[in-house]
């Protein structure tokens, strides 16, 4: 039987980064959302979470980053998504990010960074639109 | 099916199994895939990894994927979460307990979400598991959603069915329950480490001691001290392959045609098709018997 495709959301913390009480919050708002949200966990290597967004074959790529590294870290993810033949692959980023960073990182080819304060329904709606868009 | 998809898997791409992996989760053309795929690869191993909620799955998965590895053959896991019934929607969180190794090409995860109803696992695993077969992975690991009893639905999938207990799991009587226990394989006392794992051997042993029949081996494991890792791959490459050659692909062909059957009965139920709503009446009034009934619903949905 064929059912509607759910989008695929790979989220995940690279780098030395603990925190991953709001990446837990923001996965189940998206698996109440409907979406099928596959949890990478902490400490990832870039070159890890890029092998977990192939095999997963995912539509969305979520990165959070509160440890500062976010221009090191989501260039070098970018980087190898592009190396890998992922360019389909939609890039979000969240956590503690200066303004300047985040024009930056648009820049590179992030599609939305979500900071501080951001709501929950305004990352599922982002997500859906896009979703309407074409993307995924 | 676009033929350039299979071509590329048919060259080892990855991004090109990883795909075709996603069109087999949907249902999308499994008949058109199992076709051109072929009888399954001789020589690989399925093995479907059972046990309740927090019992350690994951975690043992991961593991004795590094066991495995060690030795040499290739591991493909398939980790089924359930998924809600109410938004569709899951959380998958079973492969970051594993290890992540993007430098090795012999290591393959896939997460799946299980919609109720078919037994713990996600619909179309044997396409699944298929597609990994024939890409060259040497084992299969397949993760259940922890139900615990009665998801004896990964039977017929696997060549060798482990179940996981642990310390303090229930008193004597619930290994007397019907199901799980009858179709293990290979009985894992998990997370060994802690106290009363002996204990829970002796029970499981206990039972199994008053079943005729064919006995699981019964291991304690530990996946934090590493204990009992290196046994448990032994048992299970060693165990003979239940899988039986179906080199007819007859097997496949039915289960297609079940789905197809169900499909189509759906569709007319949903459009309330007034063709079937007279054999329903015909049936329950007894106008017709049961035999000729199914006939005539068979005549019906294969025209439809």
């Amino acid at each position: 039987m064929t059912s509607a495709a759910p989008i695929r959301v790979v989220l995940a913390k690279v780098g030395l980064d603990g925190h991953d009480r709001g990446i837990k919050v923001v996965a189940r708002a998206l698996r109440d959302a409907g979406l099928h949200v596959i949890y990478a966990g902490l400490w990832q290597t870039p070159e890890a979470v890029v092998r977990t967004v192939a095999d997963e074959d995912a539509d969305w790529l979520g990165l959070s980053l509160l440890s500062g590294a976010h221009m090191t870290l989501v260039p070098r993810v970018l980087q190898l998504l592009r190396e890998a033949g992922l360019d389909n692959v939609g890039v979000l980023v969240g956590g503690i990010v200066p303004e300047a960073d985040v024009t930056k990182l648009l820049d590179m080819g992030v599609a939305r960074v979500f900071g501080p304060g951001t709501s929950l329904p305004d990352i599922v709606a982002f997500l859906r639109q896009r979703a309407e868009a074409g993307h995924a | 099916m676009p033929d350039d998809l299979l071509e590329r898997f048919r060259h080892r791409d990855r991004l090109a199994l990883a795909r075709l992996l996603s069109r087999a989760a949907r249902g999308e053309g499994v008949a058109d895939l199992l076709a051109r795929l072929g009888p399954p690869a001789k020589g690989g191993r399925v093995v479907a990894v059972t046990g309740s909620g927090g019992v350690g799955k994951s975690t043992l998965v991961g593991k004795l994927l590094e066991t495995i590895r060690r030795h040499g053959p290739t591991v493909a896991v398939l980790a089924c979460d359930p998924q809600s019934p109410l938004s569709g929607g899951a959380l998958l969180g079973d492969r970051f307990r594993m290890p992540s190794r993007p430098d090795d090409d012999g290591v393959f995860i896939r997460s799946l979400a299980a919609a109720g109803g078919h037994g713990a696992v996600a619909d179309h695993l044997d396409v699944m598991v298929r597609l990994l077969e024939k890409f060259g992975f040497d084992v299969l690991l397949i993760e259940t959603v922890g139900a615990g009893q009665g998801d004896t639905a990964v039977h017929a999938l696997a060549d060798v069915v482990v179940l996981l207990l642990q310390p303090e799991t229930g008193d004597d009587i619930q290994w007397e329950k019907a199901g799980l226990l009858e179709v293990a394989d290979v009985i894992v006392i998990h997370k060994a480490d802690l106290p009363g794992a002996a204990a829970v051997e002796a029970q499981v042993r206990q039972t199994l001691a008053l079943s005729a029949g064919r006995q699981p081996a019964v291991l304690r494991v530990s996946s934090r001290t590493g204990e009992g890792l290196e046994p448990l791959w032994e048992v299970i490459r060693d165990l003979p392959p239940r899988r039986a050659a179906d080199e007819s692909g007859g097997r496949d062909l039915l289960r297609l045609a079940q789905e197809a059957v169900a499909e189509r009965f759906a569709r007319a139920e949903a459009t309330r098709d007034p063709a079937l709503r007279r054999i329903l009446a015909d049936w329950r009034g007894g106008v017709v018997d049961g035999d000729r009934a199914v006939a005539a619903l068979l005549r019906l949905l294969a025209g439809g």
